[in-house]
């Protein structure tokens, strides 16, 4: 009891200064990103007792949505968590520009900010893909099409990030593996890096 | 002035806590139903009928919903009652002798041809195979013809 208290102490800054709790310098972007991640994990996990990746995808979403009990709710909390999560970790980035945060002694944070930004575009249309449908399949034939004309590694870089997806399903092993595992981790231990480099910037301000 | 010190701002934020830890209770039964539902499990395509079948005693329903068998003089057969216009569960009516659609009123014979309706295609047969003991064991993922007896 009293680590986890000392540990919760260790999370909260030493003092706040009294600018940085002005809503309107941050407006909490990043923070409501990284809630929309925790919501994406959580209904995520719950996802995978019942998708089943590859042929029957499609069809695994369509039972979990109609026919799986409270089903819909956590498809459609995983589905528009991710929508807002998109929307506000560019979000985030704008104001990041607008307030110059990305000018020393913060430039390497604001280098992680782009690599998560990446990892997050890339959950957003993996996530698309693994629905199945016709459309996720012509989305994928589209992204390892276009990732084939990078000269010498295109083919085996689509390989790496899609494995063989159909024309009529997007969904693969492949796919699935960096969606549900490899990237989330990934993205969750460089959040974790980049909001302890907020602080060791001299951000001081709450999550 | 002593009434606003009742509730302090520690107060609130303990409510609050309990607020959270109530709302995370009720999330419990609709998660143990989503977990434990089984309606995705994978169906075994094999059907077994054991009840003696005699002959001209008309369409009788397996423990699958969905799968019938009958013997007329030639032998057994099996029929899966979904509809072949969208699918849905048609009922027998034994009286008229005939399959009827509750969606959209699709009427098959008693041998599963069309009549009416939106539907084109006769009741899907499928394959049977009697065992020693004289119960029957049915393929649902194996089609066959109308005339197929076994």
């Amino acid at each position: 009891m009293n680590d986890t208290k000392s540990f919760v102490n260790h999370i909260r800054p030493r003092f706040v200064s009294e600018g940085a709790l002005r809503v309107f310098y941050t407006v909490c972007l990043g923070g409501l990103s990284f809630l929309a991640f925790i919501v994406l994990g959580v209904t995520g996990i719950l996802l995978m007792f019942h998708y089943q990746p590859g042929d029957n995808a499609f069809s695994s979403v369509l039972t979990i949505s109609s026919v799986i009990p409270y089903g819909g709710v956590i498809r459609n909390l995983h589905y528009w968590a991710g929508q807002i999560m998109v929307v506000t970790v560019n979000l985030h980035m704008l104001r990041v520009v607008w307030t110059h945060s990305y000018k020393p002694p913060k430039q390497l944070n604001w280098l992680v900010g782009v690599a998560l930004l990446i990892f997050v575009l890339y959950l957003d249309f993996s996530g698309y893909l693994l629905i199945g449908s016709q459309e996720s399949g012509a989305a994928a034939t589209v992204a390892v099409n276009i990732l084939g004309l990078v000269p010498v590694i295109g083919t085996w870089l689509a390989q790496i990030l899609f494995g063989e997806p159909s024309a009529l399903s997007g969904s693969t092993l492949v796919v699935y593996v960096w969606h549900c595992v490899a990237l989330p981790m990934v993205a969750f231990l460089l959040q974790l890096y980049h909001f302890w480099r907020v602080r060791r910037d001299g951000g001081v301000r709450p999550l | 002035m002593s009434k606003q010190s009742e509730w302090t701002r520690r107060a609130v934020l303990r409510l609050a806590w309990v607020g959270v830890i109530a709302s995370a209770a009720l999330t419990i039964e609709p998660l143990f139903k989503y977990l434990t539902s089984k309606e995705d499990r994978q169906r075994s395509p094999l059907v077994v009928y054991k009840k003696p079948l005699s002959e001209n005693s008309g369409w009788q329903n397996t423990a699958a919903a969905r799968v019938w068998v009958k013997r007329d003089s030639s032998g057994v057969m099996a029929l899966v009652a979904t509809c072949t216009h969208l699918g849905c569960e048609v009922n027998y009516h034994a009286d008229r002798e005939e399959w009827l659609c509750p969606c959209h009123a699709s009427i098959y014979d008693e041998e599963g041809k069309t009549i009416s309706g939106p539907a084109s295609k006769a009741l899907p047969r499928v394959a049977v195979q009697p065992q020693a003991d004289g119960s029957l064991i049915i393929n649902t993922s194996k089609i066959v013809g109308l005339d197929t007896r076994v």
